[in-house]
């Protein structure tokens, strides 16, 4: 099974290679995967300045790390995105792939659905526990209704991961370099449908609120109660 | 009661471009989360909001309710009180349970299809993240996981009759907002609402039903092996959360929810991250060091209170109160509990 965990959220700080904390439960959930003899790759949409994430996957134990060179994605629509990451997919061959439940740059949480309805993949949102693989399908744990509920899960399958291994399982020590990023140019003409429409992350708008400090809790409470 | 028969809806099958997002009507859906067969607090709060916007709007309010039987006549009394115009009842085997993409997701888009919206609003702690990113998927709409409704007077009704009626959202770690007008992108807007309390029935008991009858899912492609009560169950529904951090001990979460009314929950920030990751409370509380992982929205307020130098939180705060190192004890943890009591005041669903 081809296990693909995409990294959507530009790293927290781009001097220093991280992964967002969504990021890193979908990479646990990766890694656990691959030591029970997945292929694993990791994939993000970006810039080379934005490849922080791949390079600590690839050194975290996934098999491959592939970016999608695109120039400014925090600008860019689900639906874009979604489809944008559904044709590197294709490429890749996912039978299964894993994110974060949202970014931390929009917060929306919705290229996921977008790539599952591009691959034309089972969508289910919110997964903490991937308890068993056979062939062909994935058991899930997920939440609702007021139900913790165990699924399973027809493959190709797309999940957004809302808890995951405290620690990253490690793997044995890779004979040799780590494997290069490889790279999907937005030029390859299969690509260039892809059109962004930024209107659909609504109009940006300045958040210009204080910090009001106080003494009791008797007056937090009262403050945040203010409207 | 109009019964028809909307017939097999397959996600593979709709049109790239759902007609929802070429003809925007001014419709609110807002599909409602039954526990136990009444609607959950965030539902009613939902119905509430859109009673509120829908007079500047022009707007008819459609309470969308999955199940595989007939609704109750009290729940469709108080879908109506709390500001459902009307219900449309999505009835096929299998709705009744919690929802997910693969069982529900074709009979609410079902439901779009027989009423075009302008938005569809659901309620904290439903189904939100399971159907509400692939809905918005499919009809090519706009989606905002947390967010507010508002109407803006200013502006007036449009000439086709559809008020001005816009989201609005928090960016990723509450930098900036975001708006979201359904006219000016001339698409549907998606959006999950913060867990807040209807201030007031509002509506009438008696509003009119209308039945799809959907088809089974697609078999196999999901499946339940097993289910069990979610001991967070209640953490996507609070109006106010306060998270604590676990190092404090859980003598602090204890003494602090001893003193919590209805509808305040405590938890501990990491054991029930999963839970707290996936809620828009109106209202949060981060107590010591622990990562605020639920979105807020704009008209929602994050409080903080960190000990000692303790860095704030990543997400901005609206209201801090810095203690010293040596302040955590059962002292506080009993006036902070205390004072929780005048979220009371206000009402709590």
């Amino acid at each position: 099974m081809n296990v693909v965990v995409c990294f959507r959220a530009p790293p927290p700080d781009p001097e220093v290679d991280t992964l967002a904390r969504a990021d890193l439960l979908a990479l646990g959930h990766a890694l656990e995967l691959a030591a029970g003899g997945h292929q694993t790759t990791a994939l993000l949409g970006g810039t080379s300045m934005e490849a922080g994430s791949l390079r600590l996957a690839l050194a975290a134990g996934v098999d491959r790390a592939v970016r999608v060179a695109a120039d400014d994605m925090t600008g860019t629509d689900f639906h874009t995105i979604g489809q944008l990451l559904a044709i590197a997919l294709r490429r890749i061959g996912a039978d299964l792939v894993l994110t974060g439940v949202r970014s931390d740059d929009e917060g929306l949480g919705a290229a996921p659905a977008a790539i599952a309805r591009h691959l034309g993949a089972n969508y289910v949102a919110g997964v903490e526990e991937i308890a068993a693989v056979s062939a062909g399908t994935v058991d899930v744990v997920v939440r609702g209704g007021g139900r913790k509920r165990r699924l399973r899960v027809r493959l190709p399958a797309v999940l957004t991961i809302a808890a995951g291994p405290a620690t990253l399982a490690q793997r044995p020590a890779r004979a040799g370099a780590a494997p290069a990023i490889e790279v999907i140019p937005l030029s390859d003409p299969e690509a260039t449908v892809v059109r962004r429409r930024t209107e659909l992350l609504g109009r940006l708008e300045p958040a210009s609120r204080g910090v009001e400090t106080v003494t009791s809790a008797a007056a937090l409470v009262a403050a945040l109660d203010r409207r | 009661m109009d019964r028809s028969c909307a017939g097999r809806h397959d996600s593979a099958r709709v049109p790239r471009r759902h007609a929802s997002a070429r003809r925007l009507l001014p419709n609110l859906l807002v599909p409602i989360d039954l526990r136990d067969g009444e609607p959950t607090g965030p539902s009613l709060f939902a119905l509430s909001e859109g009673r509120r916007v829908a007079h500047v709007a022009g707007a008819t309010v459609y309470a969308i309710v999955m199940s595989d039987r007939e609704l109750d006549g009290a729940v469709v009394a108080h879908l109506g009180r709390a500001g459902a115009d009307k219900v449309l009842l999505c009835e096929g085997a299998g709705l009744t349970g919690p929802a997910l993409d693969a069982t529900h997701g074709a009979a609410l888009q079902a439901a779009v299809e027989r009423v075009a919206p302008l938005l569809v609003l659901f309620p904290s702690g439903g189904a939100g993240m399971a159907l509400g990113p692939s809905l918005a998927a499919r009809i090519g709409a706009a989606f905002a996981g947390a967010a507010d409704l508002e109407a803006i007077d200013a502006a007036g009704p449009l000439t086709d009759g559809v008020g001005r009626v816009v989201l609005r959202r928090w960016r990723g770690r509450r930098a900036a907002y975001r708006r979201l007008d359904p006219v000016e992108i001339e698409r549907p807007v998606v959006a999950i609402l913060a867990a807040g309390v209807a201030a007031e029935l509002v509506g009438g008991a008696e509003i009119d039903v209308d039945v799809i009858a959907c088809a089974a899912p697609r078999a196999n492609s999901t499946s339940e092996l097993g289910s069990e009560p979610d001991d967070d169950a209640r953490i996507p529904l609070a109006r106010v959360l306060v998270a604590v951090d676990p190092a404090l001990g859980p003598e602090a979460v204890a003494q602090i929810a001893a003193h919590a009314p209805v509808g305040v929950v405590v938890v501990d920030g990491d054991g029930s991250a999963a839970a707290i990751a996936v809620s828009a409370p109106e209202i949060v509380i981060a107590i010591g060091d622990v990562e605020i992982a639920a979105m807020g929205t704009p008209h929602g307020r994050l409080g903080a209170i960190l000990f000692g130098d303790g860095a704030l939180p990543p997400r901005a705060v609206d209201v801090l109160w810095r203690l010293p190192a040596t302040a955590p004890g059962t002292e506080l943890w009993s006036e902070i509990g205390k004072a929780l009591s005048a979220f009371a005041a206000k009402g709590v669903s």
